[in-house]
């Protein structure tokens, strides 16, 4: 993927890692590619459409013959598509990790990775991921060790992924998570990684978000309110879009109550609703105790 | 060595640079001048009236004039064919003054011209414009090798193979002196530039230095040259007027060439002996400074380079050379393979020099002039002398930022070439041709601007070409391997990739990709993917220019220029015969350009246009609307205002943006010929109706348009048959009836007329016609009406009369107007025509028409924007104003009730002692890590990768750093930890009660947080926000969290709570006060001031709040009047805003008034006066109450109200506590309360337990420090 001609999957991968998920699935037609590049490319694809909430699409479409790594991205649609398969999932997921014919295919300990992040079990992600091996798998390590609040791990891994390519994609947006976890003069960089992306690619509503949530972190709200609603405009179901608003505006002082409503109603298990939710009891338990 | 235009010709021996035009004169050996235009590479003119070699040619410095000097055969002498001597020129020019005719006896210097014929040496002066020579002056007795304007006075001097130097006055053509001294051939003189001096150059091996001073004394009338004519002879050898000054010697051979330095006291020259000689020279002497070796054969010419620190020289060893002035060093050489040259001249006010040899002229320049600039934003970033500089171009102002390395002197043309910007790490890449291609980077210094003189050590490198691709990245061209070399700023390779096409030069083209440029196409490359996006096959591209937006891109090459869009997809091509220079984007997406002589501008549809004539070369490097910000060749930035007008009129055209078209019709004097032209072949002929004043015109547009009323208007103005004509052509195709009929009547047109009424039915004019005709004397006319109106009576007497009698019976029988027949049978006699038999005839007569009059129906056409919107011009459109009517407080209220009192002192109870923050109490503590103890050691790794791997413990999130370092009751709360939160501000405020701060616990906390999807489908991470970032905090140090609470919200607040309490709407005042209060214990602020301005705003709000909570409790006990005085009272004690105590005392005052308890409301009265309300309405009724009052001074009924006794009010009671009575205070607003409140809780900020002990307000970090 480094060096040598162009990657043909470039394009698709971009679209991906942008969050440009529709473009990624409309542009996947892509003529000429060996058999690897084929699954690379399904899965890509497959990935997109679990991005973008049609989990049984992929589950319908991957028959058990399919290749191990798509297999993996069906179990992780298969994982999030309904709560109840949690646990059969895990158990196959660790499985096939157990198998040494299959147990080393980077997409299937991406997958792993993603599934015990959404687990939290941060270490059992770890144990998947660490030995790297792909840039997506880099990243991943990247955002784990940003979820544990370790930055200086996430830092090595990142100058792991600037050695292997400091232009690739997704080198910069690690580069960009990076530079917000850790603060400082660093999120105005963090702006320009995102800045670059806006000028270079189709903007997404993740490089908008990935703009206001800088802007925020300087205490531009107003700026990050128009590009946020910029973004709201491509996509008006996007949870973090409708996240971030919700916190834009209350620093702006403005009702950001629809918002909330509109981000329960469509994704009752974001991050910031659960935030709400425990804020609410831990308020309860709270006037109780000090009543 | 850069060429511009060369010719082929015959030996060239002299050249002259016109000063103004782009011309150049050429004399050539064999007789011929050319006079040549080097821009267009034409030749403008011949002159061959000399028949040998001319040497000397000149320009004269403002007149259309030049001068040659040359020979002219007159006489042949024995064995000598050399020329043609049928041009032979027997008479000498009746113009001419023939001085001296005698037979010269020197010998001969040139091989070719061992045979001497027998010639006159003329000079010749000659009008250009008029073609024609003016003056022809035989003046050498041989061969004259240069003439040279005086740049003032009527002057020529010349220098001949006579041994002598002559100066001239070309109007009376006299010579007036001849400088002798020289003892071989005077080879070249010239005019100081400034002073009164000459300087020639001889054989003789010197160089002479001639004081002409006490000439110009001698001319000062033309009329003193004429009676000094007899002098002349006198004069002629020896003469005063022009004395040596200097004799330069040191030359071994004979002088070919010498020269003043422009402005400095120098002389050099090129001798035979292959050397270049520099003198100095002063008042009393001049000596030899150095010499310059080189040459490897005789110097022909030598002269100072007039802008730059330079000698040029060139040579019979076909070489010319350059030379550093002040370090006497060769730079350069120039070689030719076969030609010798002769002659250099330079340009009196460019940076161009000519230069002769056997077969031609070459017109070149020896550095680029083009100043080294790149564009961003607002600024211009460009190279001038040896300095950085930046131009702002909204404030115009020109800052020099930083040195850069100066050129190495040891050659030429080394300055900067480009120079690229990359704004967000103010880093300048400049790129000169040094070492054969190399650039360098600079940091610009953020504070330094304009300082320092020293050199940064700047990071350097060799390259074709550099540019920066990304924020951080610049490509570097590395022509040997046709790679490109991603770079970072350190200038390490991050990144190497070959190139698709053999490219020279590389340019921007959008962040992370490249245009490349080859000899005959552009490609644009991707750095990334590596894949070419776009491809054009062009003429070799010189400069590239991006619009704004970086989706259409200008190629310039030398004669053309082609617009693509970002992916090099072709849209237009212009060519220029004339040299294209520059260009830039204006905001409308034309293209303006500069070529060498004209501002002209490029619509996106590829029409352009001339904007502007230029009298020297620009660069175009932004354009703000109609201003164009230019650098010149000297590195000044210029704005050049332009008239946009035509090329944004065609813009509007081509975009159907007709309301502009519209308005810039109604607003400007847009006229012209080409104008119309324009528009009418772009078909837009309604359009061009409107700019033309001549009738004749506006006649064929408004046919073309199909506009027939203005058509009618200008026919009327015309009145030309034809016109008319054509009118009713139109109209009749149209089917405008009227038209068609007055067009008719115009032309007197009545058979057409006539048949017209017929097909419109119009009988009556038919008739009217018919008379006409009648009158007229035209029968067939006549017949014809009668005819069509089926008037047989009509006809008949017709036929009658014209004498077709036969006729006549015939139809009168036909339609059996028998006693016209019977008449007629008797007068025709015997010749009665025979009926045919068995045929009815019956009458023709003419149907009657549907619509009779009026045009035909034609469909509606919705008019055009031009139409009508250009007749009435412009009305502007009246604005309404309504006038808002004001709500007036005091009017609407009812009051009633009055008591009297002072103000209580209020006193703060805000603790100033410090916050004790016990460790044991925070329960943060708990929240401490649970270290998962050996994580990952119990699994047994399948692979080998995790027995390797031991996993990081996890780090403290960032809400558990803030809850550490925080005793601020709004950082716990954004950091979720509500129960400490609650626990401070219960110590510190005393509060109780925690519902009504539910939401902003849940916002506080809600707000503390962003967040961010990183890898697709992983769950997203939630960054925490931080409180007053700066661009220099350092990263990894964790600020405070956040608040979506700040001071200047709860500012907006209060006064949209005042409005609200002055238009009267209490509760809603009431309810923005109340949340004031609620929201001041999580407002944190950064200074001292601050803090107190917090605690003010306790006070003010609070006063408010106790005050509406009063008032509205009056409005719901309508039955009790006495307790609704009461509360009106305690109201007016509220410290309340100003406008809001006079309405507060007004209301008062009323009620009590209405209440019959006078003397109460006569105390609200004149507290009122003492206030100086300013509404004179409120005064009013104040001293209204004062004088009913004082007639009457007692209250009726007994109030709870002293006013002379100082009291504050329970805010739970509503009653008055006078000073001295027990009281307890609310620990947060610091309401006072009768002691029995004690334990509940406060009414006014319903937060805080009343008696509650508190350690007070904490709204600051430093209050804890």
């Amino acid at each position: 993927m480094a060096a040598g001609g162009p990657d043909p999957l470039f394009g698709l991968r971009n679209s991906f890692y942008l969050g440009a998920y529709q473009a990624a699935i409309n542009n996947s037609d892509i003529p000429n590619l060996s058999a690897d590049d084929a699954v690379e490319r399904d899965s890509i694809v497959y990935r997109s459409y679990i991005a973008l909430g049609s989990y049984q699409l992929v589950i319908n479409e991957i028959d058990s013959s399919a290749a191990t790594p798509l297999q993996a991205v069906k179990l992780l649609a298969l994982y999030l598509s309904n709560p109840a398969n949690k646990e059969m999932t895990i158990s196959s997921l660790q499985e096939w990790l157990g198998d040494p014919a299959i147990g080393n295919n980077p997409i299937l300990r991406l997958i792993a990775g993603i599934i015990f992040m959404h687990e939290q079990d941060y270490n059992e992600a770890l144990k998947h991921t660490n030995a790297g091996g792909t840039m997506d798998l880099h990243a991943l390590n990247v955002q784990i060790f940003l979820k544990m609040h370790r930055s200086d791990y996430a830092e090595k891994q990142l100058r792991i992924m600037q050695q292997i390519d400091e232009d690739h994609t997704l080198t910069q947006l690690a580069n960009a998570w990076l530079n917000l976890a850790v603060g400082g003069s660093k999120i105005q960089e963090a702006y320009l990684i995102f800045q670059d992306f806006s000028e270079k690619y189709q903007m997404t509503s993740l490089i908008l978000n990935g703009k206001a949530v800088c802007c925020m972190h300087m205490g531009t709200f107003d700026e990050a309110e128009s590009l946020l609603l910029e973004a709201l405009n491509k996509d008006a179901k996007d949870p973090e879009t409708l996240a971030n608003l919700v916190v834009c505006s209350l620093h702006l002082g403005k009702p950001s109550s629809r918002y909330l409503s509109q981000l329960t109603l469509s994704h009752p298990d974001h991050i910031l609703v659960k935030r709400a939710k425990t804020a609410e009891e831990s308020f309860d338990r709270a006037v109780q105790t000090n009543a | 060595m850069l060429t511009k235009f060369e010719t082929k010709s015959n030996r060239v021996k002299g050249l002259s640079f016109h000063s103004k035009r782009p011309w150049i004169l050429a004399s050539l050996h064999s007789g011929v001048i050319q006079l040549w235009d080097y821009r267009m590479g034409t030749l403008i003119d011949r002159f061959d009236e000399h028949d040998g070699p001319v040497r000397g040619v000149h320009f004269h410095k403002s007149q259309p004039l030049f001068v040659s000097g040359g020979i002219e055969f007159s006489g042949v002498t024995s064995e000598t064919s050399v020329y043609n001597l049928l041009s032979y020129d027997l008479a000498v020019d009746s113009m001419g003054i023939d001085l001296i005719v005698e037979e010269h006896t020197l010998p001969s210097y040139e091989d070719s011209k061992a045979c001497k014929i027998r010639d006159d040496y003329k000079i010749k002066v000659w009008n250009y414009k008029l073609h024609r020579c003016l003056v022809t002056i035989l003046v050498h007795l041989d061969y004259i090798r240069t003439v040279q304007f005086h740049h003032e006075y009527p002057w020529i001097v010349s220098a001949s193979d006579d041994q002598t130097i002559r100066v001239w006055n070309w109007q009376s053509r006299t010579c007036i002196s001849v400088l002798t001294g020289h003892n071989h051939y005077v080879m070249c003189a010239s005019f100081h530039p400034k002073e009164d001096l000459v300087v020639s150059a001889s054989l003789d091996q010197t160089v002479r230095v001639w004081d002409i001073g006490a000439l110009r004394k001698k001319t000062v009338s033309p009329a003193d040259d004429i009676l000094r004519l007899s002098q002349m002879n006198s004069d002629f050898f020896g003469g005063v007027d022009a004395v040596v000054k200097y004799v330069l010697e040191g030359h071994d051979r004979g002088v070919n060439w010498a020269s003043f330095h422009p402005t400095l006291p120098l002389i050099v020259s090129g001798a035979d002996d292959r050397q270049v000689k520099i003198w100095r020279m002063n008042d009393t002497k001049a000596w030899e400074v150095d010499t310059l070796r080189g040459h490897m054969n005789n110097v022909s010419c030598v002269l100072f380079h007039a802008r730059q620190d330079i000698i040029v020289s060139n040579s019979e060893d076909k070489s010319i050379r350059v030379w550093d002035a002040t370090k006497r060093t060769g730079l350069q050489t120039f070689r030719r393979e076969h030609d010798r040259f002769w002659i250099l001249s330079a340009h009196p006010e460019m940076s161009l020099l000519a230069a002769g040899h056997d077969s031609g002229m070459i017109v070149f320049k020896l550095e680029r002039e083009r100043p080294a600039f790149c564009v961003s934003a607002d600024s211009l970033f460009y190279v001038k002398d040896r300095f950085l500089r930046v131009y702002e171009y909204s404030t115009q102002k020109d800052t020099q930022l930083i040195p850069i390395r100066r050129p190495g002197s040891n050659s030429l043309n080394q300055g900067p070439r480009t120079v690229s910007f990359s704004p967000t790490e103010n880093a300048v890449l400049v790129c000169s041709d040094i070492d054969g291609g190399s650039y360098e980077i600079y940091v610009i210094p953020k504070d330094s601007y304009g300082r320092g003189d020293t050199v940064q050590e700047a990071k350097r490198g060799i390259g074709g070409s550099a540019v920066f691709v990304a924020r951080n990245r610049f490509a570097v061209l590395e022509k040997s391997t046709n790679q490109v070399l991603v770079k970072n700023l350190k200038n390490e390779i991050v990144k190497k990739s070959i190139l698709p096409i053999a490219t020279d030069a590389i340019f921007y083209a959008g962040t992370g990709n490249l245009l490349c440029r080859a000899e005959d196409r552009v490609v644009i490359f991707d750095l990334q993917q590596r894949i070419v996006l776009g491809d054009l096959l062009t003429s070799f591209v010189r400069y590239i220019v991006w619009s704004q937006d970086m989706e259409s891109v200008a190629l310039l090459s030398k004669h053309s220029i082609i617009i693509a869009d970002k992916k090099l997809v072709h849209r237009c091509t212009l060519h220029e015969t004339i040299r294209v220079k520059s260009g830039a984007w204006d905001d409308n997406g034309v293209f303006i350009y500069t070529t060498l002589t004209h501002i002209k501008y490029c619509l996106p549809n590829g029409d352009n246009g001339i904007i502007k004539t230029l009298e020297v070369p620009v660069y175009i490097t932004k354009i703000y609307g109609n201003t164009i910000f230019c650098l010149d060749r000297d590195g000044k930035n210029r704005p050049i205002i332009i008239d946009s007008t035509e090329y944004v009129f065609k813009l509007s055209l081509l975009r159907k943006r007709y309301d502009q078209v519209m308005s810039m019709i109604r607003n400007s004097e847009l006229c012209g010929q080409a104008m119309i032209a324009y528009l009418q072949q772009k078909g837009f002929p309604q359009v061009a109706l409107y700019f033309v004043k001549d009738e004749r015109t506006r006649f064929n547009l408004a046919l073309e348009s199909g506009n027939i009323e203005k058509a009618l208007e200008s026919a009327k103005k015309i009145d030309e048959k034809d016109h008319w004509y054509r009118l009713g052509v139109e109209a009749l195709r149209q089917g405008n009836v009227g038209i068609v009929e007055y067009a008719y009547q115009r032309t007197k047109n009545f058979e057409r007329l006539s048949f017209h009424y017929l097909i419109t039915g119009n009988v009556d004019k038919l008739s009217k016609m018919m008379k006409i005709a009648e009158v007229k004397n035209d029968v067939m006319g006549q017949f014809h009406d009668a005819l069509y109106l089926g008037d047989v009576q009509e006809r008949v007497k017709i036929l009658e009369n014209a004498g077709h009698l036969p006729l006549a019976y015939i139809t009168a029988s036909v339609h059996g107007l028998h006693d016209i027949a019977n008449r007629l049978a008797v007068e025709l006699g015997d010749n009665v025509p025979s009926l045919p038999e068995g045929k009815r005839a019956s009458l023709l007569m003419p149907p009657s028409p549907v619509l009779c009059a009026g045009d035909w129906p034609l469909l509606m056409v919705g008019k055009g924007i031009f139409e009508g919107g250009l007749d009435n011009t412009g009305r502007s459109a009246e604005e309404d104003y309504e006038e808002a009517a004001d709500a007036d407080w005091g009017e609407a209220l009812d009051i009633g009730e009055v008591e009297n009192m002072q103000n209580g002192d209020i006193s703060m109870v805000l603790g100033e002692e410090d916050v004790h923050v016990e460790t044991e109490e925070g329960g943060w503590d708990l929240e401490d890590l649970d270290l998962p103890p050996d994580a990952d050691t119990p699994k047994t790794a399948p692979n080998a990768r995790s027995s390797v791997f031991i996993a990081p413990n996890p780090g403290m999130p960032v809400r558990q750093i803030w809850v550490q370092k925080s005793s601020l009751a709004a950082e716990h709360a954004a950091a979720g930890n509500y129960d400490t939160a609650m626990r401070l501000l219960n110590r510190q405020l005393g509060i109780k009660n925690f519902s009504p701060l539910r939401p902003l616990f849940m916002d506080l906390h809600m707000g503390s947080h962003t967040y961010l999807r990183a890898s697709p489908l992983a769950p997203v991470i939630s960054v925490a926000v931080e409180r007053g970032w700066s661009e220099s905090a350092s990263p990894n140090v964790r600020g405070p969290p956040a608040l979506v609470f700040n001071f200047s919200q709860l500012e907006e607040k209060l006064s949209s709570g005042y409005k609200s309490t002055t238009s009267g709407k209490f509760s809603e005042a009431l309810r923005h006060f109340v949340v004031i209060l609620q929201t001041i214990p999580f407002i944190v602020v950064e200074t001292r001031r601050e803090v107190d301005e917090v605690k003010e705003l306790i006070i003010i709000v609070k006063e408010y709040v106790l005050g509406l909570q009063m008032e509205l409790k009056r409005k719901e006990l309508t039955d009790n009047p006495v307790r609704q005085q009461e509360l009106a009272a305690y109201f007016t004690h509220c410290k309340l805003q100003l406008p809001h105590r006079r309405l507060a005392l007004l209301n008062a005052m009323s009620i009590c008034f209405k209440a019959q308890n006078l003397s109460t409301a006569a105390h609200f009265a004149r507290e009122l006066l003492e206030t100086n309300p300013t509404a004179e309405t409120q005064a009013k009724k104040a001293r209204q109450v004062l004088q009913a009052a004082e007639r009457n001074m007692r209250d009726v009924t007994p109030l709870n109200y002293d006013f002379r006794n100082p009291f504050v009010i329970c805010g739970s009671t509503y009653t008055p506590i006078y000073r001295g009575q027990r009281d307890v205070t609310c620990p947060y607003c610091s309401t006072h309360f009768v002691p029995s409140q004690q334990g509940e809780l406060c009414m006014v900020c319903d937060l805080a337990e009343v008696g509650a002990d508190a350690s007070g307000l904490l709204c600051s970090p430093l209050q804890i420090r």
